[in-house]
């Protein structure tokens, strides 16, 4: 598939030597930061900070700090915990199967795709924990053996799904992430002065010797985790989306919501993906690692995506009045027309429509128009999340309990909040460890200069 | 029981601090409490000990009831008092009272809370300081002297007490001081009432309905059902007038023509919108059609052919003695073409009792008038105030203000401090009437005995002592009453009972039926009466009480604040309620504060478009802008977006009263009224904001514009077919699992029969009481987080022949198969073995899930904690209810303590339990008796047998969650034009 998308032509530009891979790569490493991170660092730093006082006050207060009601339980917190869920769908899809269907296009980007999952399902899980009315006791969602009697966790409810999923996403994900990072680390380990960094790189590295048979095993491992992460891929939102399809809610309860809500997630999590990549790569001066070709995959798989998603909107409206249940019917009249109508045309417009514009390689070539498309899905995807969590709730069965929601500020700076520890962990990040995967790069190179040769 | 020493015997306790006092109710409050009277008043710093020897009858923990009588209004329900460990914490009706029945409103209910409001007056004041007993009563005497020497009047003005102890302590204090009177003035007057008897009947009174046997009632502004005069009477009798399986095949037909939307028009089968200043020709109009036809007209004009009134009127005439027309409004003319109207029908004997006549507002409003001139001619030496509070509930407040402060002495005898207390120079505290010895004769010939059941909280006295210490024969309360009652009372028994028999019997039972007093009266006959010419008035303003709120003496009580109108669904404000047509007309949007003026008087009030109100009227509820609701500052949780439940003036609301006016001697609640928008918004707090069950039009599935979730049907499709009204479930009943539960034992059921209930909301503020709910205010309700666990759904569905207006309490459906309980991750909402459906606080996380998968949306989240505004309060919670903390889920429990409660107790005596031992405290407190619970395993039961009703139904049936609670539906007596009902 890759090669018929893809255009022939060298995965890195430049002609660069394996030693030149490794110094450009690990450059940002070794020097001091400069003004412009200095400034990101502020920004996302206030950003978190704010919104830790937020849930400080919120914690302090009561969950009344927020602006749901008796009728709408769930509003921003869950809008945004599957919004940070589905961000973090991108780094598995890409470095596992991405992996196993060898696209090598994809190592210049899984490093950065991989700590971005990790970070957003850091911001992801915070949501869970703190919307519950006593998250002090959030430890009684373990099923862990306990002296109250046969008292266990409900094995029949979503949320204890849910809370196995995203916990077992995490862990393969940092694993992953991780074992992919321990060439990198070997080659930090051997560029760094002695030193403290240089002793924290070699424990990371696991005495790494680049031995054939290190690699032998490192691929194997790899290999094995690629496998085991990529059924996540689509079991994490599929369970998330069973949050809402076992409910009986109309709105919620239906069939399509675990496809939709998988390719939704791979949808907004390319997006943040490529817009990352897009500054990153003009940051740190990577644009001979991250091409054009790479831009134009991505936005084909962010077409594509668009498309199923698309499908689900249209789909869910034909269901709804096919079936002829007066209360689905009503929920999606009420999606579109009703009060919170425009929260339902900003996701149509914005995962629907403005993705059409990457058909065109006008649109395609220009990296700031890639980057405003990336950004308008993302806020798309999130109002996705905002009309069916808050649509559905906020006019159900009973017309006496209908009510609307209206965030408080409170929310607003949570919500700020974690976009501000996903930036300050992602500029960290960049700091800490080469945002390429240096070890791929350069075997991809090598081996498309080694077949190149071959083939002349 | 002996009364042994007087409270005000140990002269002047300190103020109890507040931590004393709780350190008081912890160890000790059954000591001497528990039996009132019976102990003695526990001055400051004497230690709190427990008990030595536990008396007889009091079990720690076991609550004992005493039956007494309420003071929450005019209508003097009987009443048992709960009490646990000494302490009052809930109030029931007696099922042993004539009137009531066992039911009780919601004030009634509310009333409890009182005792413990540290905002009541501690102890007596003279001129703003804090005085003695002592003081009081030499500078009263010495007063009452002063004023007969100087041969100037004595009067007493005082809220209806009709008991006869009261009367008797006024006659004895009347025939005491020369030129003194007693003047009865209520806030809600119906003085006319009793004018126009005097004129047709010979005799002020107020004839007592019998509603039970009426077929045909027309109300004009009557709110019998809601804010009349015997509301809890009148709704027990209102439902069973409309009992569908009555053997004779009688049931009632309600017609009901009123300017605004009354709890009472909200259950008429027929409603008129009629601006109050037409009322009297348009009864006049009826009048003549039913002398017409009855061929006593007087006049020979034919009346213009008006379908409606001339069915109306037939309906009348072929009902006669059987039908009656019922006026609400205090206008002398429309109260005597009402009694000709009744006097045609031949409804006195029938259904107007004026042997039995009504003692439950008294008025004089001339009385008052005259009382007015008194004072401002200054003949008047000394004037008690008791239970009144003209300054502000009297449209010329601040004429009284200066009136009173110019009489030598005016007392105050009250609870709390109020609009009037600032002109009064003596402040005289009255006890709760539940700390305090009294009577009362809620109608002629029905007594009912007051029975403290706690030691007075403050230094109070009652009246009636008051008086007997005033009249120079002191007495103690329970001497006084008992002194009264061999007078008065005992002569009266229809036994040959002694008297100690005779009394500890009415002690026991709460209260004791005798003889009426005879009332002289003529031979009645009609009089000719001319009505008004129709007012003109572009805009017309009607003045009306609020089902909770009433005349706005209980303004104090966060519960009754709380309580959402159960028309509007506004809690904590009143408004200025206007047609949506109207309002179009006069470009007014809801919430625009708008200013009344009438009469001079203005009043900014937001605007409430009130879907029932006729066309160029404004309503505006009485009662609110009390003194007493500055407390509420600070109520509800308090946190940066919080805002506060009281307005500008630091009020609950604004006080209408200036915009009353005084007419022909009578107080009048209707007056045209101009309408001035102030530019500025203010949102209400409205507990239901979609008030149809009819989508709005652009969001209806085609062919599906209403939900059924109340269903109705007419009376002739229901003789035709008793299931007429179903709605056709959208898909079929299907177990996908089979049944999960079994249920060997009890299973509880709740069948609520929506054509009996009338919306009076007892049944919100019984939940209210027994379940520690908390009070969040003004703020929280707006924000959609009240937290009654039981709430009173209404809707108003607009129809081609008008409105529709059901009322549906909705609490917690115990499911059996419950969506909450499968999704809940902790485990901490589980299916019991009898069909309950429970929350487990202290294992609940607070995900809220469950809550946003209950169809029925009655799982209430605790956003904070609501701890009781006033500390004090804390000990009116029920000990056997769980308070719960912020971050954990709530709802109805079917009252899972008193079922346990009286399981254990069915199991101590080796008894079967029987329907009546398994009350939920809504079922319980229902006027209309609406509410049946039970068990469904047991054949014999109440419930199984409404299970069988061709009229139940469950809502949202479909999604096949099994409900336990089971509807029967609304049985409408519509008129055939309207009569194709919704289904065919």
């Amino acid at each position: 598939m890759a090669e018929a998308v893809l255009p022939d032509q060298p995965l890195i530009a430049g002609h660069k030597t394996p030693a030149q891979i490794s110094a450009e790569i690990s450059a940002p490493l070794g020097q001091r930061p400069n003004r412009t991170w200095w400034l990101l660092l502020a920004i996302s730093g206030s950003a978190l900070g704010l919104g830790l006082l937020a849930i400080g006050y919120e914690l302090f207060t009561g969950i009344g700090t927020w602006g749901l009601n008796r009728t709408v339980g769930w509003g921003f917190d869950i809008t945004n915990f599957v919004f940070w869920v589905g961000i973090g769908h991108a780094g598995t899809l890409i470095s596992a199967v991405l992996f196993i269907f060898r696209q090598s296009w994809r190592t210049s980007l899984n490093r950065a795709a991989e700590a971005m999952t990790l970070f957003a399902v850091m911001c992801a899980g915070i949501f869970p924990l703190i919307h519950m009315g006593r998250p002090w006791l959030a430890y009684w969602m373990f099923p862990y053996p306990n002296v109250r009697g046969s008292l266990w966790i409900n094995f029949r409810s979503p949320l204890v799904w849910d809370f196995f999923a995203i916990s077992t996403y995490f862990t393969i994900s940092a694993v992953f992430w991780f074992v992919g990072l321990i060439p990198d680390l070997a080659t930090l380990r051997d560029r760094t002065a002695p030193g403290l960094r240089q002793r924290i790189y070699s424990f990371l590295s696991l005495g790494w010797d680049g031995s054939y048979r290190t690699w032998h095993r490192y691929e194997a491992v790899y290999l094995l985790l690629a496998g085991l992460a990529t059924p996540l891929v689509v079991s994490v939102h599929t369970i998330v989306s069973t949050d809402f399809a076992t409910a009986v809610l109309p709105g919620w309860h239906t069939t399509i919501l675990p496809p939709y809500f998988v390719c939704g997630a791979i949808f907004s999590g390319m997006s943040m993906v490529l817009a990352l990549m897009l500054v990153t790569r003009g940051a740190l001066g990577l644009r001979d690692y991250i091409q054009q070709r790479h831009i134009d995959a991505m936005s084909w798989f962010i077409l594509g995506t668009s498309g199923v998603v698309l499908l689900a909107y249209v789909t869910e409206l034909f269901t709804a009045f096919y079936t002829g249940n007066p209360y689905e019917a009503f929920v999606f009249k009420n999606r579109a027309l009703g009060p919170l109508g425009w929260s339902y045309w900003i996701m149509v417009c914005c995962n629907g429509l403005v993705p059409q514009l990457l058909w065109f390689r006008g649109v395609r070539h220009r990296p700031a128009a890639v980057f405003a498309v990336t950004i308008a899905v993302n806020i798309g995807m999130w109002f996705e999340r905002f009309v069916i969590i808050v649509t559905s709730l906020h006019r159900d069965f009973l017309p006496s309990s209908w009510a609307s929601y209206q965030p408080t500020l409170i929310e607003g700076l949570t919500m700020l909040g974690t976009f501000g520890l996903f930036f300050t962990a992602f500029l960290i990040f960049c700091r800490l460890v080469p945002v390429i995967a240096i070890a791929e790069v350069k075997q991809a190179v090598v081996a498309e200069q080694g077949g190149a040769a071959g083939g002349h | 029981m002996s009364h042994d020493s007087q409270p005000h015997d140990h002269g002047t306790p300190e103020p109890l601090p507040r931590r004393d006092f709780l350190k008081v109710a912890g160890f000790s409050t059954a000591a001497g409490l528990a039996l009132a009277g019976c102990g003695r008043q526990r001055t400051a710093g004497e230690p709190a000990l427990p008990y030595a020897e536990q008396p007889e009858g009091v079990i720690g923990g076991r609550p004992v009831w005493y039956a007494s009588t309420c003071a929450g209004c005019g209508e003097r329900c009987g009443l048992l008092a709960k009490c646990v460990d000494g302490r009052p914490i809930k109030l029931e009706g007696n099922p042993a009272h004539p009137l009531n029945r066992g039911r009780l409103c919601a004030v009634g209910q509310a009333q409890v809370l009182g005792v413990y409001d540290s905002q009541r007056l501690a102890q007596p004041q003279i001129g703003g300081q804090a005085a003695s007993w002592e003081q009081v009563d030499q500078t009263v005497l010495g007063a009452l002297t002063a004023a007969r020497d100087q041969r100037r009047a004595v009067r007493l003005l005082t809220d209806t007490r009709s008991g006869p102890t009261s009367r008797w302590a006024m006659q004895q204090f009347c025939a005491a001081w020369g030129d003194c009177q007693v003047i009865v003035s209520d806030a809600l007057s119906h003085s006319a009432v009793g004018e126009a008897h005097l004129q047709t009947h010979g005799v002020r009174a107020w004839p007592r309905l019998h509603l039970a046997r009426a077929t045909v009632v027309v109300g004009v502004e009557s709110d019998f059902l809601g804010s009349g005069v015997a509301p809890v009477e009148q709704a027990a009798d209102w439902s069973r007038a409309r009992d569908l399986a009555a053997p004779d095949g009688r049931y009632l037909y309600h017609f009901q023509a009123e300017a605004r939307l009354s709890l009472t028009g909200a259950k008429a089968d027929q409603r008129l919108p009629l601006r109050p200043g037409a009322a009297a020709a348009w009864l006049q109009d009826l009048l003549n059609r039913v002398a017409r036809r009855l061929g006593a007209a007087q006049q020979e004009a034919t009346p213009k052919p008006d379908p409606r009134l001339d069915e109306l009127a037939d309906r009348l005439v072929q009902a006669r003695s059987s039908s009656v027309v019922l006026c609400g409004l205090n206008d002398l003319t429309c109260q005597l073409l009402a009694n000709g109207l009744n006097l045609l029908l031949g409804s006195y004997g029938s259904l107007l009792d004026l042997n039995q006549s009504s003692f439950q507002r008294l008025t004089d409003d001339a009385a008052v008038v005259a009382l007015r001139e008194e004072l401002a001619a200054g003949q008047v030496g000394v004037l008690l105030l008791a239970g009144v509070n003209p300054l502000a509930d009297l449209p010329d407040g601040a004429a009284w203000d200066k009136l009173l402060r110019a009489v030598p002495l005016t007392v105050q005898i009250g609870e709390r401090v109020d609009e009037t207390s600032a002109a009064c120079r003596v402040l005289a505290p009255e006890p709760h009437f539940l700390e305090a010895w009294g009577d009362a004769e809620p109608v002629n010939g029905v007594v009912s005995v007051q029975q403290p059941v706690i030691q007075p909280r403050t230094a109070a006295r009652s009246l009636v002592e008051s008086l007997s210490v005033w009249s120079n024969r002191p007495q103690g309360g329970e001497a006084l009453v008992q002194t009264a009652w061999q007078a008065a009372v005992w002569s009266r028994r229809t036994t040959d009972q002694g008297w100690p028999a005779f009394w500890d019997q009415a002690l026991a039972n709460g209260c004791v039926e005798v003889r009426p007093v005879a009332l002289p009266s003529s031979v009645p006959q009609a009089l000719n009466v001319a009505p008004p010419p129709v007012d003109t008035a572009p805009l017309e303003l009607v003045l009306y009480a609020k089902v909770g709120q009433l005349d706005g003496r209980h303004a104090w009580n966060p519960w009754l604040q709380e309580l959402p109108d159960p028309i509007s669904k506004v809690s904590w404000d009143n408004y200025a309620a206007l047609a949506p047509e109207t309002a179009a007309e006069l470009h007014l949007l809801e919430g625009d504060e708008v200013e009344l003026t009438a009469g001079g008087a203005r009043l900014k009030l937001p605007v409430l478009l009130q879907t029932g109100q006729a066309p160029g009227t404004v309503a505006v509820a009485l009662g609110y802008g009390r003194a007493a609701s500055r407390r509420f500052a600070a109520i509800g949780p308090r946190w940066i977006g919080a805002h506060p439940s009281v307005n500008d003036q630091g009020l609950v609301g604004g006080n209408a009263a200036p915009l009353r006016r005084w007419a022909d001697g009578r107080l009048l609640d209707w007056a045209p009224v101009t309408l001035q928008a102030t530019g500025r918004r203010l949102e209400l707090a409205r507990a239901q904001t979609q008030e149809s069950q009819v989508l709005p039009a652009h969001l209806a599935p085609a062919g599906d514009p209403r939900r059924e979730i109340v269903q109705a049907t007419t009376l002739a499709a229901f003789r035709h077919n008793p299931q007429a009204g179903a709605e056709p479930l959208h898909h079929g009943p299907s177990e996908l699992w089979g049944r999960e539960h079994t249920y060997p034992g009890h299973r509880w059921t709740m069948v609520i029969d929506l054509n009996a209930c009338t919306g009076c909301s007892a049944c919100v503020l019984a939940c209210q009481v027994e379940n520690n709910i908390p009070v969040v205010g003004r703020d929280e309700v707006r924000r959609r987080r009240e937290m009654h666990w039981l709430r009173l759904d209404r809707y108003l569905d607009p129809t081609s022949a008008g409105l529709d207006v059901a009322f549906q309490p909705m609490l917690c459906h115990h499911c059996d198969n419950a969506p909450c309980e499968v999704v809940c991750p902790v485990l901490a909402t589980v299916h019991s073995a009898e069909g309950l459906n429970q929350q487990v606080y202290n294992r609940c996380v607070g995900t809220r899930y469950c809550a946003n998968n209950c169809p029925y949306k009655v799982r209430r989240f605790n956003w904070f904690n609501y701890p009781h505004d006033d500390p004090d309060a804390e000990l009116v919670l029920n000990p056997d209810v769980t308070v719960r903390t912020r971050g954990v889920m709530e709802k109805c429990t079917f009252c899972v303590q008193r079922l346990e409660a009286a399981k254990a107790e069915a199991a101590r005596t080796g008894q079967p339990l029987r329907d009546a031992d398994v009350q939920p405290a809504c079922a319980q407190s229902c006027p209309a008796g609406a509410i049946w619970f039970g068990d469904r395993n047991d054949p014999n039961s109440a419930v199984a047998r409404a299970l069988a009703d061709p009229r139940r139904y469950r809502v949202l049936e479909e999604l096949g969650v099994e409900p336990a609670v089971n509807y029967l539906r609304v049985v409408r007596n519509a008129p055939a034009a309207a009569e194709e009902s919704h289904h065919g």
